[in-house]
């Protein structure tokens, strides 16, 4: 490991071309990667690339988005009075990453770079519609949040890509984020559900189920059948339920099995609509 | 090939200067470059917050922050820093006092996030308690004493 070099690049040209180099590993919060690192999951590390002098920490209106720096950690997520005036979603999910210690240093790129099914802050940026700003050397590029994933642990970007920030439609929602895991604070979810609901004209719902598939997935067929709906009664709420139930593809692995995750896509999707209606 | 990396930083309000590898954290730096051996590691990988320091200002694991990222600005305290500060010294007291120590592994864990949550808020609620520290595992109390030392802490900084 003594051969591994350290980089602290100050600008987005100079990570970039050293992030295009192989085995050149970028680090924000360090949570996964240091994790990952002592695990032994890197044997051929070259390089640690510090991206934390990078102009990404910054949360603003630009036009009709706010746009959330990949470099914010989940406290400043929370603590921001524009992420907590338009997308109470995503603060409810970044309240439940980790316990103080990990939210203050574990950043929002890290959560959706890492990529895992499990990433609490990735299904409400789903149900946000977000958008990923991509910087790499020869430019930008916007991924929709829903296209940013091809599998566990793996998404689009490409060597030497950063992930900039997150572009979302500013728009008052309200929204609720549940988890389940092993306790109630600190732990990884078996599942977890993120509901936004907004009105354009007409009340819009949209839902997203994590930990139940190889990558996030949105559950159209529940938001079409409580768009539809209107008035919210017991039958619709069943039928969501349902409809929740059959979009989740789990497998069993050690946090949880494959019938009691699909389960409780359906019961999460009910507490869900419940807290927000 | 030894790739050391020079890093200048605030360690309890001093500014130091260290050689540390790439992959060395902030624990093992503190520990071992200087001799502060309050933080302690317990699994090595964000559970347990034994290795809990205050990374300008905030509760971190210092288990998993690169000391090579340190930088000038960034100010790092551990319990050894807050030895003569007032609301240390009543958590420890009444950690003492209450019962709340058995083998002490976690404590500096444990006094270090109780003394932010102190003074981010002076009196908290039992749920506000168990919600700071739930990231400090004790495997010896079984955490009723600490909330309730925790607590008592409290009442002696207002009470002052
Ligand atoms: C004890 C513990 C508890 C945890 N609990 C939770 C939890 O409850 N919920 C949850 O979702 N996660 C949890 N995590 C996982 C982790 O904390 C989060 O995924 C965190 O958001 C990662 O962010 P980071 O800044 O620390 O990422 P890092 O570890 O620095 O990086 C993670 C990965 O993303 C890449 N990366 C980072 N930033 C960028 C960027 N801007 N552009 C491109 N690539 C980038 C890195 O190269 C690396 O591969 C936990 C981790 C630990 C250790
Ligand atoms: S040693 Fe850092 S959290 Fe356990
Ligand atoms: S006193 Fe032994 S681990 Fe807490």
């Amino acid at each position: 490991m003594s051969s591994i070099s350290f980089f602290r690049p100050a600008n987005l040209s100079e990570a970039c071309e050293l992030l295009a180099k192989p085995n050149h590993l970028a680090v924000a919060g360090g949570t996964d990667l240091i994790v990952k690192l002592r695990n032994g999951l890197f044997p051929n590390a070259a390089a640690l690339v510090d991206i934390s002098a990078l102009p990404f920490k910054s949360i603003r209106k630009e036009g009709d988005r706010l746009i959330i720096g990949s470099g914010c950690t989940m406290s400043s997520v929370i603590a921001s009075p524009e992420v907590n005036e338009y997308f109470p979603v995503l603060v409810k999910a970044a309240s439940t990453v980790g316990a103080t210690q990990i939210r203050n240093a574990a950043t929002l790129g890290g959560n959706v770079a890492n990529a895992s099914p499990a990433g609490d802050t990735i299904p409400a940026l789903f149900a946000l519609e977000a958008e990923v700003l991509i910087v790499g050397q020869t430019g930008k590029r916007k991924v929709a949040i829903d296209e940013f994933f091809t599998g566990p642990g793996r998404s689009v970007l490409k060597a030497g890509e950063l992930i900039e920030g997150f572009a979302l439609p500013l728009r008052k929602t309200s929204g609720a984020f549940l988890k389940l895991g092993e306790r109630r604070a600190h732990a990884i979810s078996k599942i977890n559900l993120a509901l936004n609901v907004f009105n354009d004209g007409q009340k819009r719902y949209r839902i997203a189920i994590g930990s139940a598939a190889p990558t996030v997935l949105r559950c159209k067929s529940a938001e079409e059948l409580l768009e539809k709906a209107g008035e919210i009664d017991a039958a619709t709420l069943e039928k969501a339920a349902e409809f929740a139930c059959e979009t989740a593809k789990p497998i069993s692995d050690v946090r949880s099995s494959k019938s009691y995750r699909k389960q409780m896509a359906g019961v999460l999707l009910k507490r869900a609509l419940k807290a927000v209606i | 090939m030894e790739n050391l990396v020079k890093v200048t930083f605030s360690l309890n309000g001093r500014q130091v200067e260290a050689e540390v590898l790439p992959t060395m954290t902030v624990l093992e730096m503190i520990r071992r470059n200087f001799r502060l051996t309050a933080a302690k590691e317990g699994c090595g990988k964000g559970e347990c917050g034994a290795c809990t320091v205050l990374l300008n200002g905030e509760p971190v694991n210092s288990c998993l922050k690169l000391a090579a990222s340190l930088t000038v600005s960034d100010q790092i305290v551990t319990v050894e820093g807050l030895e003569k500060d007032a609301t240390m010294q009543a958590i420890q007291h009444a950690f003492v006092s209450e019962g709340a120590v058995q083998c002490g592994f976690c404590i500096p864990g444990m006094t270090m996030t109780s003394y932010k949550l102190l003074q981010s808020n002076p009196d908290p609620d039992e749920h506000q308690i168990k919600q700071a520290l739930s990231g400090n595992i004790c495997r010896c109390t079984g955490y009723r004493k600490i909330e309730a030392a925790v607590k008592k802490a409290s009442e002696t900084r207002r009470n002052k």
